[in-house]
């Protein structure tokens, strides 16, 4: 049975960014469905929460980003989303659960916007503190796994979790560490990544609420 | 192994509640540490247990687990046979899709209706904003479809699981701020309520004294009395 998943705006969805990457990363084939944001389609099919991103499999409807990912870990198990062993998969769940409901400085700051020109955005001391945090939980994670990614050799749920951050961090010009940048350039070293961005930065639909310098637009 | 959990106050730590409730509903056996928070200390305290610096914490040996969805997730594994999530498949994916969205989201009912066991329970207009009513909407269209889905009295069935230990704070807040429910939403209110593990956390919760006066909506009125 095939998968479908209802996704926003490439640009703007940092939610959706997460499933897909996932997926399209481990080989999961999939149907992509994606509805631009403020439409009357997107209330309509955007599912129970009226959010997205929402994966069809069958009967079943799964949402939230997260609960999404733990879905896709049950289901295909050889694509191993989560590490084997429980202690590495239980500090997996740890960040990815930390990310979900977390880093809300940042994520208000620093929109994620992959069509914006890149350029500096002073960060705010809440902002600063969300990024020292994630600096130290992705170092802490390549010392113990031994990179590139957080959990060893394979892109994980995990990072998935993390992917728009990669993103945010790029697009705003953040000063991280050489490790940060090690593990950012992983990411967007995927193939997966680079579909991503190309579709989302060939996107028409601007949101002035996601654009930092509205009414400026800047554009690479 | 015996495991320890680091929660906060119990009268306002709604993070900490659902794995402690969780655990105490299914008779897994536990250690508890528990710091009061926002005093001088409780910081370098917490980060002593976990390098998030949030409450709740889950020690099993050397393994640290924070964030309670996460928590959640490893008592599951670690206890399959508390059932913590339903078996079925779909159901499960339900079951984390509504944990999920409780985890991240409800924002404005956690702002305005935060939780405070001890708040003599009565109507708050003040803290019925439309965005928490929206909240109360939504939540009560996921109770009530899962109960008609799985029979109740919980949201999966006949036992008390994750899902259940993800809103069992909103219980407390839908009842501390007098929320206009429906008669289904208060049934299910009632069963939380029952369990001999939401009632020793309520009475160990209302034995304590540290009080958050930001947490507390009738200030200068504390448990209803003006504060000494």
């Amino acid at each position: 049975m095939s998968l479908t998943l209802v996704i926003g705006n490439k640009n703007y969805s940092s939610w959706s960014l997460r499933p897909w990457i996932a997926m399209t990363a481990a080989g999961i084939p999939f149907e992509e469905k994606l509805i631009p944001f403020e439409t009357p389609e997107f209330r309509r099919e955007a599912g129970p929460a009226a959010k997205v991103p929402l994966l069809i499999d069958g009967p079943i409807r799964v949402w939230e980003s997260l609960a999404i990912l733990e879905y896709l870990a049950e289901r295909f198990p050889g694509a191993k989303l989560w590490p084997a062993d429980i202690a590495a998969r239980a500090h997996a769940r740890a960040i990815a659960s930390e990310m979900h409901a977390g880093f809300t400085a940042l994520r208000g700051h620093l929109p994620v916007n992959f069509a914006r020109k890149v350029m500096k955005r002073p960060l705010t001391p809440p902002v600063a503190a969300d990024v020292a945090r994630i600096e130290a939980m992705w170092g802490e994670c390549r010392t113990r796994y031994g990179g590139p990614f957080l959990f060893g050799t394979s892109f994980g749920a995990a990072d998935a979790m993390y992917a728009p951050v990669v993103s945010r961090l790029l697009t705003y010009d953040v000063d991280v560490s050489p490790a940060t940048r090690a593990t950012m350039d992983a990411v967007t070293a995927l193939p997966a990544w680079r579909q991503w961005r190309d579709a989302g930065v060939a996107e028409p639909w601007v949101y002035a609420e996601d654009e930092v310098d509205w009414p400026q637009v800047h554009r690479a | 192994m015996s495991l320890t959990l680091v929660i906060g106050n119990k009268n306002y730590s709604s993070w900490s509640m659902r794995p402690w409730i969780a655990m105490k509903a299914n008779d897994i056996p536990f250690k508890e540490v528990l710091i009061p928070l926002y005093l001088p200390g409780s910081k370098e305290e917490i980060l002593k247990h976990s390098p998030a610096g949030k409450v709740p914490i889950l020690i099993d040996g050397d393994q640290q687990v924070w964030e309670s969805l996460s928590i959640l997730e490893y008592l599951a594994e670690r206890f399959p046979d508390a059932k913590l999530w339903p078996s079925d498949a779909r159901a499960r994916s339900h079951a984390r899709s509504i944990s999920s969205e409780m985890h991240a989201g409800f924002m404005a009912l956690r702002t305005h209706c935060t939780m405070n066991l001890w708040l003599p329970p009565k109507p708050r207009p003040a803290t019925h904003t439309p965005e928490v009513m929206e909240n109360l909407a939504r939540i009560e269209t996921i109770w009530s479809d899962c109960r008609k889905r799985y029979g109740g009295p919980f949201l999966f069935g006949k036992t008390f699981g994750n899902a259940d230990a993800m809103y069992a704070p909103v219980v407390a807040r839908f009842r501390n701020y007098g929320l206009p429910v429906t008669a289904e939403t208060r049934a299910y209110m009632d069963a939380v309520m029952a369990l001999p593990a939401w009632r020793e956390w309520y009475d160990a919760g209302m034995k304590e004294t540290w009080i958050m006066r930001h947490n507390e909506p009738d200030w200068p009125l504390v448990r209803g009395k003006p504060v000494e």
